[in-house]
């Protein structure tokens, strides 16, 4: 756990300068909005931990930062305000860097893989995508949501 | 996990110098003639990053990649969290779309039966076909395979070759789709944001970014419902899975294969020899 939040506080660090450079916010700005996102993960981590109910950690994460942002929750419009200051973009950067780190580590996995399979994962993954966006799409025009 | 499989200076130190980089080049359209192309930091950080991980280049060692994907297993969690906080303030409008969030679950698990499986069969596939489009074989997807035919069956062959592919190409594959998709003018940027709700960090962090810039007044509503989406999927995945998608993809392999299903070698042998 020790290096987990290590961890999450070297990537708040790096989402900070992301942030800074490229959506101009200084990281003296952005830094208590980062503090609370990062203290709502290893939060969601803890809970997981000590909660008996079997849930993906995400979902605590979720949650928790949900529950602290909706008008019940006593400063949740400070809270708002202040982790306004990250741009969710500028958090999504490091993530997929860390994702194209890994690339190579499967490649030799995949250069064993038929073009079939290949071929039908793609299919796969244009089929959830698709087809969720498709009935988004069919309920609002039939409710007239957003339309 | 060890716990010592997140440490590792020199990809923090690499990850630090693709963010300034990326960031500072920004967002690029590129007009091909079809349609513009949006490249945007993510997309470079992940491309770049790709390269520098190749093994020709002897720049990271296997142990440094791994420890990578270890970080990108736990980093999500932070864009998750910035999610959920811009989802707070956002909930009378989740809930007022709700019989479209609702609804477009059903897309999600079963976009990938419906046009992976009959393909698969098309293309000559058997039991894998199962194995590779029950789901999008994340690793929880994997754990379910796994249990119930082993990981070294055909179905787990299948399972597990959608997932190796999807951890290479899936989050730049599905950002470039949203795009296209995104500039079809079909559908409303809520409707794409949920589709990219998928069920897995990464690409829904790829799909957000690049629906995010073609659709820049959009953008908070893109990270709130594509947030939203994919916390449904995370919470039903496992039962979902379990009782719905895979037997469901049984059933349509029992009753297409006979009909799609190319012959097997064994099949075409006895009709040789009948």
């Amino acid at each position: 756990m020790k290096d987990k939040i290590l961890t999450f506080i070297i990537i708040g660090i790096i989402a900070i300068m992301g942030n800074w450079v490229g959506y101009n916010v200084s990281p003296i700005d952005a830094l208590p909005g980062m503090m609370i996102i990062v203290a709502v993960t290893i939060l969601g981590f803890f809970f997981a931990k000590i909660i008996p109910i079997k849930l993906p950690i995400v979902v605590w994460v979720s949650m928790l930062a949900l529950l602290i942002t909706t008008p019940i929750f006593p400063g949740n419009a400070s809270i708002i305000k202040v982790t306004e200051q990250v741009n969710f973009m500028a958090l999504a950067t490091p993530i997929l860097a860390y994702a194209g780190l890994s690339f190579g580590k499967d490649l030799k996995e995949f250069k064993k893989l038929g073009w079939r399979i290949v071929v039908i994962s793609l299919v796969v993954y244009t089929g959830t995508f698709l087809l969720s966006t498709l009935v988004a799409e069919i309920g609002f025009r039939l409710t007239g949501k957003f339309h | 996990m060890q716990e010592n499989s997140l440490r590792n200076w020199k990809i923090h130190l690499f990850v630090l110098i693709l963010v300034c980089v990326t960031e500072f080049i920004g967002v690029k359209t590129f007009n091909i003639g079809i349609g513009a192309i949006a490249l945007f930091p993510m997309l470079y950080a992940l491309i770049i990053g790709a390269v520098i991980s190749l093994p020709s280049l002897k720049i990271l060692k296997m142990k440094e990649m791994n420890v990578a994907a270890n970080i990108l297993g736990i980093s999500f969690m932070l864009f998750v969290a910035k999610l959920g906080m811009l989802m707070g303030p956002s909930l009378p409008k989740i809930f007022d779309a709700g019989i479209s969030l609702g609804l477009q679950e059903l897309g999600h698990f079963a976009g990938t039966i419906l046009l992976g499986l009959p393909i698969a069969l098309l293309l000559g596939m058997k039991r894998e076909a199962v194995g590779a489009t029950f789901s999008i074989d994340r690793e929880p997807n994997l754990a379910i395979i796994a249990e119930k035919y082993g990981s070294d069956s055909p179905e787990g062959r299948g399972a597990l070759g959608v997932y190796v592919c999807g951890t290479l190409f899936g989050a730049l594959y599905l950002s470039v789709l949203a795009s296209f998709l995104a500039q079809t003018g079909w559908f409303h940027p809520i409707s794409l944001a949920m589709g990219a709700g998928v069920g897995s960090g990464s690409m829904m962090a790829a799909m957000s970014g690049a629906l995010a810039v073609i659709f820049p007044e959009s953008a908070k509503d893109i990270a709130v419902f594509a947030g939203a989406a994919n916390l449904i999927t995370t919470i039903l995945g496992t039962y979902i899975c379990v009782f719905f998608s895979l037997p469901f993809t049984n059933y349509l392999y029992n009753k297409f294969e006979p009909i799609l299903g190319r012959k097997s070698k064994k099949d075409q042998m006895k009709n040789i020899g009948a």
